[in-house]
């Protein structure tokens, strides 16, 4: 294996994991605060993709601000995604996941509607390659990395340092006792949600540049979410993190030695394997 | 509950049986009737899949077992040329065996953990049919023998191939026998037990119940039914790719459970019945079709939280509150 090669699989590796990471971490938000398994991330993710490539390539608007834009909007979405379709149905995991797989529906039907299912790509965020002795690394990747571990640590500060974020993490380990404490529920959950929203659309514009948009982007990446969530273990948001990071590692190390759909059979076993020996994930607690 | 409403309850069913029986006379367009073949065969699945949740295990893999019966069911009959009456138990068999030897292992995680784990494992089955592209095809399997005639000589003369009436009364047939043993399994000490381990696996296991086996027995039985409709809708479709038992069409296996109901045994016939038909008669709405699937979904949720087959019981507890205020002495 050339350095070359390495490199780049590397760079892949990390960007990768930041994408899952910040996919997962919004999942894990909904789950460990609302308890909602939201499997409506995937058309979330999916649907910030499309309205960025709608801003930046329809509209002509500056691609980095339409990203921007793209992010407030779905995160706007959150807020009506909490208000009518998971708090009405607070601790009753049925129907939130009913409710969630509805949206599923009516998201991709109404992008197939609105913009049909053929395959479209964002522009490049960041053309160009970057050569640093006789590596070659595209710059794209790295921006992409690098936008992704900065989000990452942001929501990581918000939740150790402030308020709101100390309050979520109450939420999550006790929410009966948060609610004696005080704190409103229903408030946290819907920031909680706004932030999910709006990482998960970063996530969908830059992976829309990266791969490609169809309306079935996101069941993949939901799938490697979920993945993270559960080797991560529910309620540890530090886990994710490394979680991600192995995931990615996987993902862009395997097809190096494996072709196809072998590599995800692979790398799904693996991940079973870990959680038969540490049913409640690498870095849970609770069993 | 009393003899008379047991009575009309049986004859209700009967009707249906017997409505059903008479449907090929009145619908003559085939492609009616193959929505009414698909989507028997998804209440087979569905209904399965409720079995396996009767014993706190939501599995979010079930499509993927279908698909080993499918696969294993085409494959064996396609090779080695068997009769598809043969290998359509053996179909079930098949996904039966992998999901107890998934099954061992997966008893360690409960919950929402069982859930994620068996939707990870559903994906990897369908990888792994995906890697042995020699038998089962690069891009699906193709060629898979229709089921084979029946010939009693004097008696019935039964082909399938091109047909689409015959299918029908065969597929109505299995769901009606399937149904009925899924109906017995669950009426009886197995589904007690089971119900028992869903509301506490460690009391279950204090009075003695071996519940790791339990619950493995569940998804034995819920996956043989799976495989058993998976191979049977490989016979009919006689194309059978491995989208069709991915991520998403397990997931649609949850959601007509859950919105038929999952706590009554009409849940899954009732949801499905209604999620896979109601969108067919909009179809002349092409895309915005799923819209109405949508729709049905919000609708549900709001006003009915126990499902659509929760209906009744939620008419019954609203209205017959309302009764009893009416005339005080008939209070017990």
């Amino acid at each position: 294996m050339g350095i070359e090669l390495l490199a780049q699989v590397a760079i892949n590796a990390l960007m990768l994991s930041s994408m899952y990471i910040l996919m997962a971490l919004g999942f894990a938000l909904l789950l460990s605060i609302m308890g909602v398994l939201n499997f409506a991330h995937s058309v979330i993710y999916m649907s910030g993709g499309y309205i960025c490539y709608q801003l930046a390539v329809v509209f002509g608007i500056n691609q980095w601000l339409s990203l921007v834009l793209a992010a407030l909007i779905v995160g706007a979405f959150g807020l009506f995604l909490e208000r009518f379709c998971f708090r009405p149905f607070f601790g009753d995991p049925d129907r939130t996941i009913v409710m969630a797989l509805a949206l599923i529906v009516i998201v991709e039907s109404a992008v197939n509607i609105l913009v049909g299912s053929y395959v479209r790509s964002l522009p490049s965020f960041a053309p160009g390659v970057l050569r640093w002795g006789g590596v070659s690394l595209s710059v794209e990747r790295l921006v992409t990395f690098i936008i992704g571990t900065l989000l990452m640590m942001m929501l990581i500060f918000f939740i150790r340092k402030s308020k709101m974020g100390q309050q979520m993490l109450a939420v999550s380990q006790e929410s009966v006792g948060a609610v004696l404490q005080g704190i409103n529920i229903y408030r946290v959950s819907a920031v909680a949600t706004v932030i999910a929203c709006a990482l998960a659309a970063v996530a969908g514009s830059l992976m829309g540049a990266i791969a490609n948009l169809n309306p079935y982007i996101g069941d993949q990446m939901l799938v490697k979410a979920i993945e993270v969530v559960i080797l991560a273990g529910i309620g540890s948001i530090g886990g994710v993190l490394g979680a991600g990071l192995i995931l990615g590692t996987i993902d862009s190390f395997l097809p190096l030695l494996l072709s196809g759909s072998a590599t995800d059979a692979v790398g799904l076993g693996i991940v079973i394997l870990i959680l038969l020996f540490r049913p409640q994930g690498l870095f849970g607690h609770e069993a | 509950m009393n003899t008379k409403s047991k009575l009309k309850k049986t004859a209700g069913l009967a009707g249906l049986v017997v409505l059903l029986f008479l449907l090929p006379l009145f619908i003559k367009r085939p492609y009616y009737v193959h929505i009414f073949i698909t989507t028997l065969i998804s209440i087979i699945v569905v209904s399965s899949l409720r079995t396996i949740a009767l014993s706190g295990q939501v599995s979010v893999g079930h499509a993927a077992f279908m698909g080993i019966g499918a696969y294993f069911s085409g494959v064996v009959s396609k090779e080695l040329a068997l009769t598809p009456w043969l290998t359509i138990p053996l179909g079930g068999l098949a996904a039966m065996i992998v999901a107890v030897f998934m099954g061992y292992p997966f008893v360690r995680v409960r919950a929402i953990y069982f859930s994620m784990v068996s939707l990870f494992g559903g994906i990897m089955i369908v990888n792994i049919i995906r890697v042995a592209q020699k038998w089962t095809g690069a891009a699906g399997l193709a060629g898979i023998p229709p089921l084979s005639p029946i010939n009693i000589p004097g008696l019935m003369n039964i082909t399938f191939l091109g047909q689409k009436v015959p299918y029908y009364y065969f597929t109505l047939l299995l769901t009606l026998v399937c149904l009925a043993f899924l109906y017995r399994i669950e009426h009886c000490r197995v589904g007690m037990i089971w119900k028992g381990i869903a509301q506490s696996h460690m009391v279950a296991s204090t009075v003695g119940i071996n519940e790791a086996g339990f619950r493995v027995l569940a998804l034995a039985v819920g996956c043989f039914f799976a495989g058993i409709a998976g191979a049977w809708y490989a016979h009919y479709n006689l194309v059978v790719t491995p989208p069709a038992f991915g991520f998403l069409p397990s997931i649609f296996l949850v959601m007509y459970m859950l919105v038929g109901g999952r706590h009554r045994f009409s849940g899954p016939i009732v949801g499905t019945a209604i999620l896979v038909m109601v969108p067919e008669l909009f179809r002349g709405l092409k895309e915005y079709a799923p819209l109405i699937l949508g729709g049905i979904m919000v609708i549900v949720v709001f006003l009915m939280p126990q499902g659509i087959a929760g209906l009744f019981d939620q008419m019954k507890a609203k209205y017959g509150e309302v009764r009893n205020r009416k005339v005080p002495g008939n209070a017990v």
